[in-house]
């Protein structure tokens, strides 16, 4: 028997509505903000006081695929996130794969140690050791760099996938005379397939939004479009439009991502700690 | 018996990323610490310096600078965010039916680029243009000067921080609610506590481990934090805003000081790992 009378439950739950829908607002105005502004023109978008209601234009975009390097920032960006994402494929899928089977834990703790290390606990070696064999400023040694990032996101979101197989899955395959590789690649790595989905897209959106590493170690002709973010701001104090429409370029493939995954996004970012 | 053959397999899948992990990751950790007992010459020597950069630290005023930064940062940032986070996780909660768009929308702020919340920032509160002071005056408060001021730029990264973290902590906080057995409201309910005394009495109690598990999430975030300082002020105005990791990397990157930087960077990372270490003894023992 409930003793809370209906209308102070109804007025409860109109009144978190209302909070609600200000908490969103709160959230998305922002966001919004930065999209209405790459859609005004050059003498609108600084305009005082702020304009609301505009005629939308794409000059910004068109400006800045046409007079600036976007898109080629826009593919050193695809190269440095595609070749880190599976490089940490390639090295934490098995490392993932047997600390389930072997109960081995380095592979938990080095993705704890990274992340919690600052990453430029990492970079002033890193720099050293690039610069000796002449690869500061190469695809490689950002790839290599973000590998950093992608590869415990790999292990710890795949651990609990694995760990998820039952093991007598495993112990019959072995009476069959089935080998550890060939259990990997034959057994296992079919049922975890979505946890590969999420994993690859997890690391795919932490390798495009990483700023430190390409900041130091790119040039200006391997510069990735976050670390170019410099020069967008530095031309912005004269053009927030076009601003607008570079910060909203690089937003967007994360942000579609994301959405994809937003199912385990929580348990994957948490490291399993909480369940979304 | 086939045991030789699945150990030797066993290894081969494992090698490669142990060998990536000694490369990129154990080697340039030791190499930091062993940098942090050296000095660099001009020319790029290094010579032994024992303990003279941690010594040096002591006697640095912008290295307590920095620390007095990263603390205010770091404790503004993570009670507004714990608050306001726990505060939407319960508005998400009584609303029962989360629409996946709405979800969407919540995740939006923290998966974009922090790089990009600061591109998008300092255009809303630039001090004589932008929309946020606009939107103070016409309600008759004083416009800011925002990040360009010595006085409101850790508040400002702090405001913006939260704006771009609070659902992330409203969501993890969310999973804790939805975790909790749905026994535990029955005799308070018999018992008619008015809804403010479940809260406190009951639900934060209960919450209490998720709660911590957020604040570690943070907390290692927030004591490196980096991204968005970065690119609106680079430390500035006035060293303002210079945290013990902006610190640490002007001083590698641009100065070129070596050993000084490796022991701002051990150190730093002595604090992250000090502040995880402490958490988790607090979520052992408020764990139900």
């Amino acid at each position: 028997m409930s003793m809370s009378d209906p209308m102070s439950d109804r007025s409860a739950r109109i009144a978190n509505s209302v909070m609600l829908f200000i908490a969103g607002m709160l959230v998305i105005t922002p966001t919004f903000w930065m999209v209405l502004s790459s859609f005004k023109q050059s003498f609108e978008v600084t305009a005082y006081p702020p304009k609301l209601f505009f005629t939308p234009t794409l000059e910004n975009y068109v400006t800045l695929s046409e007079r600036t390097p976007f898109l080629h920032y826009a593919f050193n960006s695809m190269v440095v996130t595609v070749g880190s994402t599976l490089l940490g494929l390639i090295l934490g899928t098995p490392a993932a794969f047997v600390a389930s089977w072997t109960r081995i834990t380095w592979p938990a703790i080095v993705t704890l140690v990274a992340r919690m290390a600052p990453g430029t606990l990492f970079l002033l070696p890193w720099y050293l050791m690039f610069r000796q064999v002449d690869m500061i400023g190469t695809y490689g040694a950002l790839i290599l760099t973000h590998g950093v990032i992608t590869m415990p996101i790999v292990i710890w979101v795949l651990l609990p996938f694995f760990d998820n197989i039952p093991r007598s899955i495993y112990e019959a395959a072995q009476v069959d005379g089935c080998a550890p590789a060939r259990v990997f690649w034959k057994i296992a790595l079919p049922l975890v397939s979505s946890g590969l989905v999420v994993s690859t897209i997890l690391a795919f959106v932490f390798s495009w939004n990483y700023f430190l590493f390409s900041l130091v170690l790119s040039n200006s002709d391997t510069k990735t479009l976050i670390a170019a973010s410099f020069n967008f701001i530095g031309e912005g104090s004269t053009n927030w439009g076009g601003l607008m429409a570079a910060a909203t370029m690089i937003a967007l493939p994360p942000l579609v991502l994301a959405t994809i995954v937003q199912r385990w996004l929580i348990s994957g970012l948490t490291l399993g700690a909480v369940k979304g | 018996m086939q045991n030789a053959t699945s150990r030797r397999q066993l290894g081969a899948l494992a090698a490669p990323s142990l060998i990536f992990t000694v490369g990129m990751i154990a080697f340039p950790i030791l190499y930091t610490i062993w940098v942090s007992f050296h000095a660099s010459s001009a020319t790029g020597q290094l010579r032994f310096n024992g303990l003279g950069s941690y010594a040096r630290m002591i006697g640095d005023d912008r290295f307590w600078a920095g620390i007095w930064v990263t603390f205010y940062l770091y404790f503004l940032s993570l009670s507004l965010q714990l608050f306001f986070g726990t505060w939407l996780a319960l508005l998400l909660f009584n609303a029962k039916r989360l629409p996946g768009v709405v979800r969407s929308l919540f995740i939006s702020p923290f998966m974009m680029p922090p790089v990009v919340a600061g591109m998008m920032w300092i255009v809303i509160l630039d001090p004589s243009l932008g929309v946020a002071n606009y939107l103070l005056t016409s309600v008759g408060l004083p416009p800011s000067t925002w990040l360009a001021s010595p006085r409101w730029v850790v508040p400002t990264l702090a405001l913006i921080d939260t704006w771009q973290w609070t659902p992330y902590v409203a969501l993890i906080v969310l999973g804790g609610l939805q975790s909790l057995p749905p026994g535990v409201y029955e005799a308070a309910e018999i018992d008619g506590a008015p809804r403010w005394k479940k809260l406190t009495r009951i639900t934060l109690p209960l919450l209490l481990p998720t709660l911590v598990t957020a604040m570690v999430l943070r907390s290692v975030d927030l004591l490196r934090f980096f991204d968005l300082i970065y690119i609106t002020t680079q430390g500035g105005p006035a060293d303002a805003s210079l945290t013990l990791n902006i610190y640490g990397i002007r001083t590698g990157f641009e100065f070129f000081q070596l050993g000084y930087a490796g022991a701002l960077m051990i150190t730093l990372s002595a604090i992250v790992l000090g502040a995880v270490i402490a958490l988790n003894r607090l979520r052992a023992a408020v764990a139900w």
